[in-house]
């Protein structure tokens, strides 16, 4: 019988997993699950759909579990596997993954200031509620390769390979979705002062 | 002298090598047909209204159709000498059974019916292996199988019951019939298929419905993980409500929204009436998928 | 450097990577020469900075329902993934056994009756956390002691009294499913990374429960072993399926108490198994 107070590690659970194991799957799932959702409700903003895709994203990673080797961390192989499943998703409906404006320099509906004028900065910490609000609000290209970079660290050499542009154009559209958000945020923080 | 006795000797254990070999292939023939034989019996009997029929063989196929309005006629194919064919009948009540005999297994074992029964009879087929199909029937269908493949086609005005374990079932042209399937893990089909009930109920099997729930009928198709879709023409008349505790519903054409008492969740029920709302069609599942699509 | 050049190379210099060859010291020190002398610029900055650190902050923030891992296990349990170990032999027994009779299908009549009502009986009375630990053995429940009462009859070699454990199984007490569930509970509380309580305990509690067939389970493949051995191997692989679904819907319904339409999925799913049962006493009687 098993010592109550033994732990086993990742690598333990996910060897047990391969045997068919479902405490080793059920680990695994509660070790990631968090990560794996947030990452799709970021992406996709709809619950429901959150829920769907992390069951798919999960599934398709037990499905395989038997070929991992352990060449790179399991975190990675799951992270990686989550975004293919939520592009996959936005792919098939029709939605934009990532734009296809190449350069900065291309007409933008982003209200932006005169250069000289002073604006108002964002100051203090940003409420985690409304950063996820102006995230909803943008588009799906920007909101992919933001989400993608700032929330989940990959590089833009990485966001290129998985969404399938050139590393210049996920950069352009990081940047501009930075300034929505940054407009967005202010017009909120703006409508807020004023009703108190 | 001696090479003389000598060849005699020869020839004559040559002789009763032969013999002995002739003589042992006779018997093993005769054993091989003796296990092996295929036997094909007929019976008859000579029923009144409304007759009973039930056949029940463990291994086996059942085929039944309607012959004349008094008389049932049964052909079975007996695949060894290991079965046997029980058959008795008490007044309007015909039984056959298959009865194994020593050193029968699924092949030794197996009978094969076909049965041409009054159309208005009452019908009970039972066989673990099957496949069972009737046919062109009007009076009560009972069918039961473990693994067995299950076909009821153009039948009318009847009650149908259907069990198995994991055997497939399926339903088609069936009109105004009282009609209650279950399986544990067998997909169920139907085309065409209307009645006052129809309630069916699947575990692990899908639930795949073609018609146009009509005859003002009672529909409750329920899955534990199987899907169930249903497609219906543009002029359905039912109303419609559907939940899946953890899987996803939907359905593909506009529905009247109807007041509840229960709470519908998007993505998980939905609750709504076409056309007039002769019919109330109920789709239930654990954690399978619900889908309503129109032809 | 201008405000407008400084907008357009502001992506190189905020999310630089070590091994970036641009921008170069001299656009460094023209970039940071310009921002500390334009307000405009420096906000600018110091906004998508921010916005990019509070991101960061954002990866794990979100929790699942739990039914997505209820979904997933569903999933992988009737792909196969998920598969139950093989049944540990029994305790060797403690007293003498009875010499092994062959058993008559009667019981299982009651048996199927009393699944019946057993789930009945849980899905009119709101679930407590210890209908978990009889669940393997719903007979148990409430309408109870009717298998045990069957069953003895037939163990001829049973001292005086219906409940006395005769052989390698115990036949009644929900005292051996309740040390095994706990010593389960223990089992998959070593698995847990850490010292605090699984996330979704019923379900860990659930399937805890799940490895060893009940006593009535083994009893009934016992039977159709005896009796139609070539059918085993399909009763079995059925049995297995049916527990299965009533061991998931039993652990949603514990977290989910008020969920009438669960509750009716469970009472379906203890249908299912009085139909398995039913469907092998029409063949083997």
């Amino acid at each position: 019988m098993t010592d109550p107070k033994q732990r086993i590690t990742e690598a333990e659970a996910i060897e047990q997993a391969k045997q068919g194991d479902e405490a080793a799957f059920e680990l695994l799932y509660q070790l990631h699950k968090r990560r794996v959702y947030s990452l799709c409700l970021r992406m996709v903003s709809n619950p429901a759909q959150a829920e769907d895709l992390a069951q798919e994203a999960f599934l398709q990673l037990f499905r395989k579990i038997g070929t991992f080797r352990g060449e790179s961390a399991f975190s990675t192989w799951l992270h990686r596997m989550t975004v293919n499943v939520v592009l996959m998703q936005l792919r098939k409906k029709g939605l934009p993954v990532v734009s296809l404006e190449e350069t900065l320099e291309s007409e933008d509906e982003t209200p932006r200031k005169e250069f000289g004028t002073r604006d108002v900065r964002l100051t203090g910490s940003i409420d985690r509620l409304q950063l996820q609000r102006a995230i909803d609000k943008l588009p799906p290209g920007y909101r992919t390769v933001f989400v993608l970079h700032d929330v989940e660290g990959f590089e833009h050499n990485e966001i290129a390979e998985l969404v399938g542009c050139s590393i210049g154009n996920s950069k352009s559209q990081l940047h501009k979705a930075r300034l929505k958000l940054r407009d967005y945020l202010k017009f909120m923080r703006a409508e807020k002062a004023k009703t108190g | 002298m001696a090479s003389l006795l000598k060849a005699n000797l020869r020839q004559a254990d040559r002789q009763t090598a032969v013999v002995t070999l002739v003589l042992a292939t006779c018997l093993a023939s005769a054993a091989f047909a003796e296990t092996k034989a295929e036997t094909r019996k007929e019976y008859r009997f000579t029923v009144g209204r409304n007759a009973i029929i039930s056949v029940d063989t463990q291994f086996g196929a059942i085929s039944v159709k309607p012959g004349s309005a008094d008389e049932v006629v049964v052909v079975a194919t007996l695949k060894s000498n290991n079965v046997e064919v029980d058959q008795e009948q008490t007044g309007n009540r015909v039984e056959i059974a298959s009865h194994l005999l020593e050193g029968a297994d699924q092949q030794a074992g197996r009978v094969d019916y076909e049965l041409l029964i009054p159309p208005d009879a009452t019908l009970n087929l039972h066989s673990s292996s099957g496949p069972l199909l009737a046919e062109h029937l009007q009076g009560d269908l009972t069918l039961e199988g473990a693994d067995a493949v299950v076909n009821i086609r153009n039948v009318q005005n009847c009650h149908v019951h259907v069990r198995t374990m994991g055997g497939p079932i399926t339903l088609t042209d069936v009109a105004n019939g009282h009609i209650e399937v279950a399986s544990i893990s067998g997909d169920v089909r139907m085309k065409s298929v209307t009645g006052t009930l129809v309630q069916v109920v699947s575990g692990r099997g899908k639930i795949f419905y073609d018609g146009d729930f009509g005859s003002g009928g009672d529909y409750r198709f329920t899955t534990h993980t199987g899907d169930i879709e249903a497609i219906v023409p543009a002029d359905v008349s039912a109303d419609f409500r559907a939940h899946s505790v953890i899987g996803r519903v939907r359905h593909d054409f506009p529905l009247q929204p109807q007041h509840s008492r229960f709470p519908v969740e998007a993505g998980r029920s939905f609750l709504g009436t076409s056309g007039k709302a002769s019919s109330k069609v109920v789709l239930r599942s654990f954690s399978g998928k619900i889908r309503l699509k129109q032809r | 450097m201008t405000c407008s050049e400084v907008e357009r190379v502001l992506p190189e210099f905020l999310d630089r990577a070590p091994d970036d060859s641009f921008p170069d010291a001299v656009h460094q020190a023209e970039f940071e020469t310009h921002v500390k002398s334009c307000l405009a610029c420096a906000d600018l900055v110091a906004d998508l900075k921010l916005i990019s650190s509070a991101a960061r902050q954002m990866v794990e923030s979100e929790e699942p329902a739990p039914r997505v891992w209820v979904r997933i296990a569903a999933e992988l349990r009737a792909e196969g993934i998920i598969r139950d170990p093989v049944p540990t032999p029994a305790r060797p027994a403690l007293v003498p056994t009875a010499p092994r009779r062959r058993w008559s299908a009667v019981w299982l009549a009651p048996v199927a009756a009393a699944l019946l009502a057993a789930g009945a009986y849980v899905v009119s009375h709101k679930p407590a956390a210890q209908v978990v630990t009889q669940q393997v053995s719903p007979v148990q429940v409430s309408p109870v002691q009717v298998a045990p009462v069957q069953v003895a009859p037939l163990q001829e070699a049973t001292p005086g009294g219906a409940a006395s454990p005769v052989t390698g199984a115990n036949v009644v007490t929900p005292a051996p499913e309740t040390a095994h569930a706990q010593r389960s509970e223990a089992r998959n509380s070593s698995v847990r990374p850490n010292q605090t309580k699984p996330a979704n305990p019923e379900v860990a509690a659930a399937h805890a429960v799940a490895p060893s067939p009940s006593v009535e389970d083994q009893q009934f493949l016992s039977v159709v072993s005896t009796l139609a051995p070539s059918v085993r191997a399909t009763y079995e692989s059925q049995l297995q399926a049916v527990n299965a679904d009533i061991r998931e819907t039993q652990a949603y319904v514990n977290r989910n108490p008020r969920d009438a339409d669960a509750r009716q999925h469970l009472m379906d799913a203890y249908q299912e198994k009085a139909l398995l049962y039913q469907i092998a006493m029409d063949r083997i009687q």
